[in-house]
């Protein structure tokens, strides 16, 4: 999907090369646009794993914590998604694409109950291709930042 | 009720005032919990950019995470531990706030 090469490269000037190719990029477009849905709807089956509790001894949470956790999720999805086609990332736009891939990994881990190595290795193939290719993409994300 | 004649406290009021201060004093912890997909140079780079942590430090919280299942990231204020909580929650990692036992 993605071939041999890096897929992200940091480069001299500080900004980060994105050599994903469409294939590739498609499968970020998905991660990117599932979070941006699910930060908006309570019925998005991500939902959950996007508000969980922040101080789980309280019956509810700070709203103004919740509120700062809802806008700075999506201000990085937003990122994520209106860089989705360059060819090159600031320091800023890749973390935003790495906390993005990464909400969007354990948010499709949760919702499918992938929350064992057991449970991983037997799930669908095609969600299993999905949940390494994220793995892949903050791999070598993480270190490039 | 018996007074305390240099500060005009009582006894009860002064046994009181100690015993609120000792409950605030409580620090709040910031933990993160350990999952089978997030990679580990994930978790470290998370803890170097939200708190700025060395890259051993980073990485030796991360192992704690992975091998123990948990580890406090953090302990301080409730406010910033709440704030570096949301931080860690909106860069993907699980993670709470718990108040020191």
């Amino acid at each position: 999907m993605v071939g041999r090469h890096r897929m992200f490269v940091r480069k001299r000037d500080g900004r980060i090369e994105v050599r994903l190719n469409d294939v590739g990029r498609a499968v970020a477009r998905e991660a990117f646009g599932h979070v941006v849905a699910a930060e908006r709807d309570p019925n998005h089956e991500w939902y959950v794993t996007l508000s969980a509790p922040i101080d789980p001894s309280s019956d509810q949470d700070d709203p103004v914590a919740t509120l700062a956790r809802q806008n700075e999720t999506a201000t990085n999805a937003e990122l994520a998604v209106m860089t989705l086609n360059e060819e090159f990332l600031t320091d800023s736009e890749a973390w935003a694409w790495l906390s993005t891939l990464q909400v969007a990994l354990r948010a499709s881990a949760v919702a499918n109950g992938l929350l064992s190595e057991d449970k991983l290795a037997a799930c669908d193939p095609e969600l299993l291709n999905f949940i390494r290719t994220l793995q892949a993409y903050l791999f070598e994300l993480a270190e490039c930042l | 009720m018996p007074r305390d004649e240099s500060s005009g406290a009582t006894t009860s009021d002064t046994d009181v005032i100690t015993e609120t201060i000792v409950v605030t004093k409580r620090p709040w912890n910031v933990v993160v919990w350990d999952d089978p997909v997030t990679p580990m140079s994930v978790v470290v780079v998370i803890f170097r950019r939200i708190f700025g942590y060395s890259v051993n430090k980073a990485t030796q919280l991360m192992l704690t995470v992975h091998h123990e299942g948990r580890a406090i990231v953090w302990s301080g204020e409730r406010d910033r531990a709440q704030t570096y909580c949301v931080k860690l929650q909106v860069a993907g990692l699980q993670s709470t706030i718990e108040q020191d036992s």
